[in-house]
This record gives C-alpha cells, sequence and structure tokens, in this order.
C-alpha cells in the first residue's frame, strides 16, 4: 500500500467502503446501489454521480478492476489491493467501535 | 404545443443557480426541453410539476456514454442533453418530498469541482496570462488605448471575481469534507 493509496483511503468515505465491501463479487454499479440499500435497510441511497466519479477512480487506483460489460453495464471486482485497504479499513472502524464501547 | 425561449446566462461555475432555474421553470409549468447557443433556453408548456434537475460535469462520462448513461437511468434519471461538457439530467421529487442528488457526499462533489477546474479554470487561466493581461497592460502604458484597457480590465476583474467565488465554494466543500 503506497502513501497515495494511505491518503485517499485511510480512512475512506462511507461510499468507498460500501463500494468496495459489495465488490468482493463481481457487480456492475446499480447493482452496488441496490445491495447497499438492502444492506442498510433503505437508510443509504448511492446516487449516479457519485458511484460513476468513484468507480472510475477506484479503477485508476487499482483497488478495484473491470472485469467485462453486460448490457451497457460495467462490471467491476475487487483487487488484492482493495482487499488489503478494506481489511485495514475494517481493522480502524473495529478500533473505534472497541474504544466507543469501553467509553460510553 | 406552446413553446418558449428565455435567454440567460450562468457562468460555467453557477451550475447550482441554472438546476435551481430549471427546477423553478418545470414547477411554474415550463418544461425543459434544451438550451443552445450561448444560452438560449427552451421550455414546453406543462403541468406543474416538481422536479429536481442536476448537471454532471464529466469528460469520462462523454466519451463511453453509454455505460454513463445507464447509470443514471437505472436510477431513475432521465438524460436531457450535453451542454459545454455538461450532461443534463431530471428526476421527478417523489411524493415524500425527498429531493434527490446526483452526489451523495461531499467528496464526490468536491471531485466534480476538480474535473470543472482542470477542464475549464485552466485553460481559461492560459488566456487570461497569455492574451488578456498583456492586453491590458499594453493598453494601458503603451498605447494608451483606454477604451481596450478599460475593456481588458473589465473582463480581467468579472474572471478574477468569478474564480474567487468558485474557490471560496471549493474551499468550503474542501474543509467539511473529510
Amino acid at each position: 500500500m503506497n502513501q497515495h493509496i494511505k491518503k485517499v483511503y485511510v480512512p475512506m468515505t462511507e461510499t468507498a467502503f460500501l463500494i468496495l465491501l459489495c465488490l468482493r463479487k463481481p457487480n456492475h454499479g446499480y447493482g452496488i446501489v441496490q445491495m447497499v440499500e438492502k444492506m442498510t435497510d433503505g437508510a443509504i441511497r448511492l446516487t449516479p454521480g457519485t458511484m460513476y466519479g468513484s468507480l472510475s477512480k477506484m479503477e485508476k487506483d487499482n483497488i478495484i478492476r473491470f472485469i467485462r460489460e453486460e448490457d451497457k453495464r460495467k462490471i467491476y471486482q475487487i483487487t488484492d489491493l482493495g482487499l488489503e485497504v478494506l481489511q485495514f479499513e475494517r481493522k480502524r472502524i473495529e478500533r473505534l467501535y472497541k474504544i466507543v464501547q469501553e467509553e460510553m | 404545443m406552446e413553446v418558449k425561449k428565455q435567454f440567460k446566462w450562468f457562468t460555467i461555475f453557477e451550475y447550482e443557480k441554472e438546476q435551481d432555474y430549471l427546477q423553478e421553470m418545470h414547477k411554474s409549468d415550463w418544461k425543459f426541453v434544451k438550451v443552445t447557443g450561448l444560452g438560449m433556453y427552451y421550455f414546453e408548456k406543462c403541468l406543474p410539476k416538481d422536479v429536481v434537475y442536476q448537471l454532471d460535469y464529466n469528460k469520462d462520462g462523454l466519451a463511453p456514454k453509454d455505460e454513463y448513461l445507464k447509470m443514471f437511468d437505472d436510477c431513475g434519471w432521465e438524460y436531457i442533453q450535453d451542454y459545454f461538457g455538461y450532461s443534463y439530467f431530471r428526476k421527478v421529487v417523489s411524493d415524500n418530498g425527498i429531493a434527490e442528488e446526483i452526489f451523495c457526499d461531499d467528496e464526490s462533489r468536491l471531485q466534480m469541482m476538480q474535473r470543472l477546474l482542470k477542464g475549464r479554470m485552466l485553460p481559461l487561466l492560459i488566456i487570461f496570462f497569455l492574451v488578456l493581461l498583456p492586453q491590458f497592460l499594453i493598453s494601458l502604458f503603451d498605447t494608451h488605448n483606454y477604451f481596450i484597457a478599460a475593456f481588458a480590465g473589465g473582463v480581467l476583474t468579472m474572471y478574477i471575481m468569478i474564480s474567487a467565488i468558485f474557490f471560496v465554494k471549493y474551499s468550503q466543500y474542501k474543509s467539511s469534507g473529510k
């Protein structure tokens, strides 16, 4: 994990976190929107402008990769680097969660 | 069908104003059809409706257009047209009154501004330093053509003001982000 990746994705936005989480299995942008809506009981609805921008940026940063196109939808999947970043973020959140439980 | 033309000028950074303008028009029963030339807006008579208009500036989206538009279409946004690098979208405000936007976090709003900066601001900056500024100084101190000096000066001032407003907005987003 280089400096650029650390700077941009540690910590990462909620949007980036959810996208990475969903892309452990191949999926397209709209599929991710639907998955997130289901996972969060409708609390988080990702939007197309944000989604499109995030996916392009994450592909450029090599934390997800383009697999194929299906019916004009680009399908992506997380890369090894992406998984590493996601694990890193998970540990960070777990640490915070532990602290808040002890403190409150 | 009854149509209406209205000339309106928005600077490249006033996309929020433009969105509000189109939404207001739709609310007062004029549905946006297209914009052409230097800012001629065409509307057609419709039933008044609360419709959100959104502009995206994404050069990426202009090239592999299909999958870009597909994503917006999947999410229920109607694509209207492209104009000066912007893509125009609209969506009816749902019954529960929640007006959706095409961006859902400040990070991505900021990224759109950055694309705008790169795509629009930098080319303008080059014109600014290579043409306008020398022209202003030459007319003022060398040829003493005050008419041209005033004109170049005016354009310069406008440019600086627009940039300043944009940078303030940009830094506000930046500091409210992560």
